[in-house]
């Protein structure tokens, strides 16, 4: 297993540096000497190559660059914006989780019943529905219209704000939840059939024992696992779904920066902050392959 | 008529779609003449046997697109929606004229009523109008990117799978640092620097989307190319051309298809989405996207129908696109095709061991 | 539960299952009667679709999506099972019946452990803690004779290999030590000597248990004195049903009739120019009830009366029942007008490899005759070696090899078969695959018609490859399903440009003709045909060339025994017809021995013996070839004689498996007679054992065994070669061949 995780390892590597290299390339094909302000005046004469291999290494030694619109390094807004982003997806993604497998689940064992079109239904729903639509409606009806909840996302600063506000953080987590619920749901829907049509599960039920047991032990940990898979390849997603959340609730989130940083043209913050989130998935994508490779066996324990 | 009950005894196209283990030689042979070439050529002659052959196969065609219909039911509501969207965004002016140019304040955010059905929105201008000319430039520009995602995406998978080794993996790594970035900030990046004009607007869109095509077609390609039917055309000796054209294009079509459908339903969500956040089709032209982005600068003023209606447009067509296409691939699999995966991740869904790639 | 114990365990009356689906019923089970006694083991036979997996199924109650029983009873020791209620159901499952399943690398689960696997039904019904439950896994793993339980138990199943999974299943299935054990196909997934340890295990273990088996199989050579009685089962219906001796010494029904005449072991006893009895058309479709008797459009006795009338299950005298008015063998009874008269009387089936007399010498004889007296060969293998690069280590660089094939020679007159016999990840479909150019070969000439095609550039070879073509095991994979029969068939000749394209479509009609099928069959798809007509497809492509050579690389291996026998005969008529030459690939020595006029066994990539088909099937010169030949299940009449006691043997002197106790932990021996188990991890291609491969699970392996690699040598027929420092002299191999060898270890 050590070579294979090795092996993908490698592989993220070689994925992060094209994505700096997608990145750079972008702001540089840009008209209007878009890299001087970034790499500073010095750089104007020089090569694609040797200004992407300066802003590399600047970018490697922790430098992010300065905003050219706040008085601020890229660094700080980061660490500004992070933390909040990170609470709006992971609650929104373990509820999501929370959600999504037992509907899959369910879905799966009562196949082409009504509770299965219906639910489907409803996945077709949250799928086709976009989030700054969903988000609106449930602005409209549970902030305008009955005053459930705020309009807005928590304005305090720092982590333990965010969470001390639960009423203005419920909108936006349950919409970027809801829109997340559709892909995992379908997601395990689909690789629960699958489990459920495995000859073991056959087998473990002519062991006897209640139908609750087969699919709890079995029909459940094996449909999960490609769900881990899924978990980190849905990452960019996640992160563009938080984007329009952040900037719908206003929610001061990495999305809304970098909204903000696009429609003002402040290049180091877009190029930071993409940069870092593109990194992040492709981390993530390999958190989840080494999740994988721990939850199968077949993967875990190689043969002698 | 006797010719229309002899269309109706032979074997239904419901057990050539649906019966796998197919129907037996003899049972099908009584629906040779009709369905073969044959037939076909009988009708220019107009002769009254040949009329009534021609007509009987349009009743054996038609009997056959209703069980079909019957049989996928989803792909078959799917399709009726985006067909009627389509004639209501296309169609739906020639009925119902509204003024989609001017202003007119004295209007602006009346809930519905009778002459505004749905309304009307900031600018007094009629909902239901708007909802039709803003689709128009939705589906095309999603159509347009979603195709063009498609192609693009099926060429790179197609060469990188094919080419295997070296170049595939080359290739494969881009696409990943690609699908890494999210779509919306790749596409807030592109759009804050050039300006979107609309045939740039489908370029952009196209061009964060086909990631995810190319590597459901390649790992298509990979599959068909260790299929045993094209072993056994390398067997008789046929070239790289041969086999690309006739058993790998051909049995790929099912999953592109199924792909195309997804591609246009999230060309549809990313236009909205760029239009929402101020970066899509500039005006003077407005999408659904646009008409929500108005909408929400006055959410607190609880004008629903100005989010609901638009809103309610872009998820029934999404939703349209995305049963056809699962209705689709249920059909494709029936007769015979792979189990085509919907999306990426979907694709990578088989194990991947520690050897395996 | 505490039934009488010498009633019956399982009564099954008038049972009929139907699978709902698409507005269509399937009757799959069809009105099924049976008793099983207790410690008493039913084999439950038929082809596929004949329903004997659904009526084990519905004992259990496990049928698939839209299964119900809608009529009849199942009675198990007192207590009616269709009557129960689920949850009642539930703790019947696994506790007073225990099921085996076909495939056991789909049958675990691969994310559990297997001991956990094992104790389920025990924490389950018993309600076992867990240290009770781990015990009981290591228990059961140690009666089913796997060595080190402790660690195969904390252990996955993909680390098993496939015949000790099958142990672990069965382990699964025993461990609340049911009244009944139902055992759907358990070797089929098997290679064949794991697959006689299995069925031996299974056997021990009711006599240990004193528990009763159903043994559902499609293979009357695992019935044959591994069962008491018999149940042929046939479009949903038990046709005939009796002691296993008397079906076998006197089949009554026309199907079990022509079950028996279908297999290859068969051959000897049907006049030589007939070929292989194959039972015409298809299986009812069990959708549509039509009066009369099933079998009637099938059946080579058939009267006006079949067809309108059903027959009932009874016989001549009470324990022989069969559901037919004219039954076979019996006096007085007049064949039907298209009735074969040359097979007249019935058969005695007796087991062909005990007579030694398989093939009908005098048919082969004259094929092979004018092709020996030339001088050179068609194809000439010589010294062949194809390694696959492991790829390992952070870079994925290549880290070993696996060897797939080790320098394989032999030789391919015209117009004759040879044969290539071996169990799986013995390297014989990479054989077939650098002959066909799908590899290349790392060393090693292939000598065809004159030219060595190994050396040739790709292109050129591409041109030639019209003289040899290829038949895969799975015709439906091979066959495009985007194309019409007439593509698919006209595709060699696009290819190569033979023939203009106008007379494609005669070329094809021809060759469709030619195999059997009908005309109109070039309009369809591959999807719309059943398993032999798609077969029929594939060998019609690889005709259609003209080739001098067909690779046949497990052709018949997914086909019934009725169909198997169809696609024979017809690969035979074809070779008389065109002095074809065929390399014929299968795991099944009896199929081999019925083709090949030269057999090539070979084990871990190696041709451990080659040589005259007759001569190496009765007087094996190598042990592994001998312990191919003992596992063959054999189609006899009595139980006797496919186990006769080790002591006697010749063989198991010193260092057979027989003469170890229980339990004395030998690493992958067994305890019990002829039921070892093979070793932990079965023999891995990439690293082979030094010296000769087979020595690891050899008898007879000596220290030169490991030091020394045995070469091909003469042994004691004419062209008979053997890769083994002590091959078995022709006295003793020749009492092996229809003994029981001391078993693989």
């Amino acid at each position: 297993m050590t070579a294979y995780l090795a092996r993908r390892a490698l592989q993220a590597v070689a994925v992060v540096l094209l994505v700096t290299l997608i990145v750079f390339g972008l702001i540089r094909l840009a008209p209007g000497g878009v890299t001087t302000a970034v790499l500073g005046s010095g750089s104007a004469h020089q090569q694609f190559l040797a200004q992407y291999l300066t802003w590399l290494g600047r970018v490697l030694s922790g430098n992010l660059g300065r905003s050219a619109r706040l008085n601020e390094s890229v660094g700080a807004l980061l660490a500004a914006s992070l933390p909040r982003t990170l609470v709006l997806t992971g609650v929104s993604t373990v509820i999501a989780l929370l959600v999504a497998v037992p509907v899959g689940l369910l879905q799966a064992v009562r196949r082409s019943s009504a509770v299965d079109h219906v639910l489907r239904g409803l996945t077709y729903l949250c799928y086709g529905m976009p989030p700054f639509v969903l988000g609106s409606v449930l602005i409209l009806y549970l902030a305008v219209d009955w005053h459930f909840f705020g309009a807005e996302g928590p304005q305090a600063a720092g982590v333990g704000g965010v969470i001390a506000d639960p009423r203005d953080l419920t909108l936006p987590v349950l919409t970027l939840a809801l829109v997340t619920i559709a892909t995992f749901a379908r997601y395990m829907r689909s690789s629960a059939l699958d489990s459920l049509g495995q000859e073991y599960v056959q087998a473990a039920r002519a062991r006897g024992g209640g139908e609750r047991r087969v699919i709890v032990s079995h029909v459940l940990r094996n449909s999960l696992v490609p769900v881990v898979t899924l978990i980190g390849l849905s990452l960019p997603q996640i992160v563009g779904g938080a984007l329009v959340v952040e900037i719908l609730f206003n929610f001061q989130g990495m999305g809304w920066q970098i909204w903000q940083a696009a429609v003002n043209h402040d290049v180091p913050v877009t190029l930071g902050f993409t940069l870092v989130i593109g990194v992040a998935a492709a981390v993530g994508s390999l958190l989840a392959d080494i999740g994988y490779a721990i939850l199968d066996p077949r993967v875990r324990i190689s043969r002698p | 008529m006797t010719a229309h009950q002899a269309a109706g005894d032979k074997p239904g196209p419901v057990r050539r779609l649906t019966g796998a283990a197919g129907v037996s030689l003899a049972a099908a042979d009584p629906a040779a003449p009709v369905r073969g070439s044959r037939g076909r050529h009988a009708g220019p002659a107009a002769s009254p046997p040949g009329a009534a052959a021609q007509r009987a196969a349009v009743a054996s065609r038609m009997r056959r697109g209703l069980a079909a219909c019957r049989t996928y039911p989803l792909a078959t509501t799917g399709g009726t929606i985006v067909v009627a969207m389509a004639a209501f965004c296309f169609l739906g002016p020639l009925v119902y004229h509204t003024d989609q140019i001017h202003v007119f304040l004295s209007q602006a955010n009346l809930a519905p009523r009778s002459g505004h059905p749905l309304g009307t929105d900031g600018d007094g201008t009629d909902e239901l109008g708007r909802l039709m000319t803003g689709g128009q430039v939705s589906l095309e520009l999603a159509a347009a990117a979603g195709v063009l995602a498609a192609v693009l995406g099926s060429l790179w998978g197609a060469v990188a799978g094919y080419l295997g080794g070296a170049a595939d993996a080359v290739m494969m790594r881009i696409v990943d640092a690609g699908i890494a970035i999210p779509a919306v900030i790749l596409l807030l990046l592109l759009t804050s620097i050039y300006q979107p004009s609309t045939a740039m607007l489908v370029l952009v869109i196209a061009g964060t989307s086909w990631l995810s095509t190319a590597r459901l077609v390649r790992a298509e390609a990979l599959t068909l190319r260790m299929r045993e039917y094209v072993q056994a055309a390398v067997v008789m000796g046929g070239g790289s051309m041969r086999i690309i054209l006739r058993h790998i294009a051909p049995n790929a079509i099912g999953t592109i298809v199924v792909n195309v459908t997804f591609q246009i339903a999230n060309a549809i969500l990313i236009l909205a989405t760029l239009s929402w956040l101020g970066m899509g089709v500039q005006f003077p032209g407005v999408d659904w996207g646009d008409m929500i982005a108005s909408a929400t600068q006055t959410i607190s003023d609880g004008y629903w129908w100005e989010i609901l209606a638009p809103g309610a447009a872009i998820t029934l067509v999404v939703v349209a696109f995305a049963m056809l296409g699962d209705g689709l691939r249920d059909a494709f699999s029936a007769v015979g095709y792979d189990a085509v995966p919907a999306t990426a991740a979907e694709a990578d869904r088989p194990v991947r061991g520690p050897g395996g790639r | 539960m505490s039934g009488q114990p010498s009633g019956p365990v399982l009564e099954i009356a008038g049972l009929h299952t139907e699978i709902r689906r698409n507005g269509a019923a399937v009757r799959a089970v069809d009105g099924v009667s049976l008793t099983v006694a207790a410690g008493e083991c039913l084999g439950l036979v038929g082809e596929s679709g004949c329903g004997k997996t659904m009526t084990a199924r519905s004992v259990m109650r496990l049928l698939p999506a839209g299964g119900v029983i809608t009529a009849g009873s199942v009675v198990l020791a007192g207590t009616e099972l269709t009557a129960l209620s689920e949850r009642n159901m539930q703790t019947i499952r696994g506790n007073d019946v225990g099921m085996v399943f076909q495939d056991p690398s789909s049958s675990l689960d691969p994310t559990m452990q297997v001991g956990r696997q094992i104790a389920e039904s025990v924490v389950v019904h018993r309600g076992a803690s867990r240290a009770a439950a781990a015990a009981r896994a290591v228990e059961m793993l140690s009666l089913v004779k796997i060595a080190d339980p402790e660690r195969v138990a904390r252990g996955y199943p993909h680390q098993l290999s496939g015949g000790m999974r099958q142990r672990a299943m069965i382990a699964a299935a025993l461990a609340c030590e049911p009244r009944l054990l139902i055992a759907d196909e358990p070797t089929t997934a098997l290679d064949v000597t794991t697959q006689r340890d299995i069925l031996d295990l299974i056997g021990d273990l009711r006599a240990a248990l004193g528990m009763a088996v159903i043994l559902v199989t499609h293979d009357l050579g695992v019935i044959a004195g591994r069962t008491e009685r018999v149940a042929v089962m046939y479009g949903g219906r038990i046709v005939e049903q009796a002691a296993t001796s008397a079906v076998f010494a006197g089949p009554r029904h026309p199907y079990t009739e022509a079950l028996f005449e279908a297999l290859p072991e068969m051959a000897s006893s049907q006049p030589a120019s007939r070929g292989l009895y194959s039972i015409p058309g298809r299986p009812p479709d069990l959708v549509t009830r039509s009066p009369g008797c099933s079998f009637a459009q099938r059946c080579r006795y058939v009267r006006d009366w079949c067809a309108t009338h059903e027959p009932a299950l009874d016989g001549d005298h009470p324990g022989h029942g069969y559901a037919c008015f004219f039954p076979v063998g019996v006096t007085g009874r007049a064949r039907g007008a298209g009735g074969q008269d040359g097979a007249g009387g019935g058969v005695t089936p007796v087991s062909a490899w005990v007579s030694g007399r398989g093939r009908q010498a005098a048919g082969r004889a004259a094929t092979a005759a004018p092709a020996s007296t030339a001088a050179e060969p068609l194809l000439r293998v010589s010294g062949l070696v194809k390694d696959y690069p492991v790829a390992g280590g952070v870079l994925g660089r290549r880290s070993g090899a696996v060897s797939a094939v080790a320098d394989v020679s032999f030789e391919l007159l015209a117009g004759q078969t040879f044969g290539l016999v071996g169990e799986s990840g013995s390297g014989k479909t990479t054989v077939a695959r650098l002959l066909v150019g799908l590899e290349r070969p790392d060393a090693g000439a292939i000598v065809f018609d004159g030219a060595d095609l190994a050396a040739m550039p790709a292109r050129q070879r591409r041109q030639r490859r019209s003289g040899i073509q290829l038949m895969f095991q799975d015709s439906f994979a091979s066959l495009d399903p985007r194309m019409r029969v007439k593509s698919i068939l006209s595709e060699p000749l696009a290819i190569h440009q033979t023939v203009r394209r106008r007379g494609y479509r005669r070329q094809v009609l021809r060759i469709l003709d030619e195999v059997g099928l009908p005309a109109d069959a070039e309009n369809q798809y591959a999807r719309e045909f059943s398993g032999g007509q798609r077969q029929r497809l594939a060998l019609a492509r690889a005709l259609i060339q003209r080739p001098a050579l067909i690779v046949a690389d497990e052709p018949v291996s997914a086909l019934d025994v009725s169909v198997q026998a169809q696609i024979l005969n017809l690969m035979r008529k074809l070779q008389r017809q065109y002095e074809l030459s065929y390399l014929f690939i299968s795991h099944d020595l009896s199929v081999i021995r019925y083709m090949a006029d030269t057999i090539g066994v070979m084990y871990l990539g190696k041709l451990v013996e080659t040589g005259p088909a007759e001569e190496i099937c009765t007087a094996p010169g190598h042990p592994y070839t001998a312990s191919l030949i003992a596992a063959v299940p054999a189609v006899v009449t009595g139980p006797e004689m496919t186990r006769p006691p080790l002591a006697g043997t010749p063989l198991a002197g010193t260092l057979s498996a027989g003469t170890l106790s229980a339990g004395t932990g030998q690493p992958g021996m067994a305890a019990l007679p002829g039921a070892s188990g093979p070793p932990a991890a079965g023999p891995d291609p990439a690293h082979p054992p030094s010296g000769c491969r087979f020595r690891l699970r050899c008898a007879f392996a000596r220290d030169v065994c490991a030091e020394q690699e045995p070469a091909l040598r003469p042994h004691a027929v004419r062209g008979q070669l053997v890769a083994c420092h002590f091959p078995l002299g022709p006295a003793t191999a020749g009492q092996v061949a229809g003994q029981t060898m001391p078993s693989i270890a």
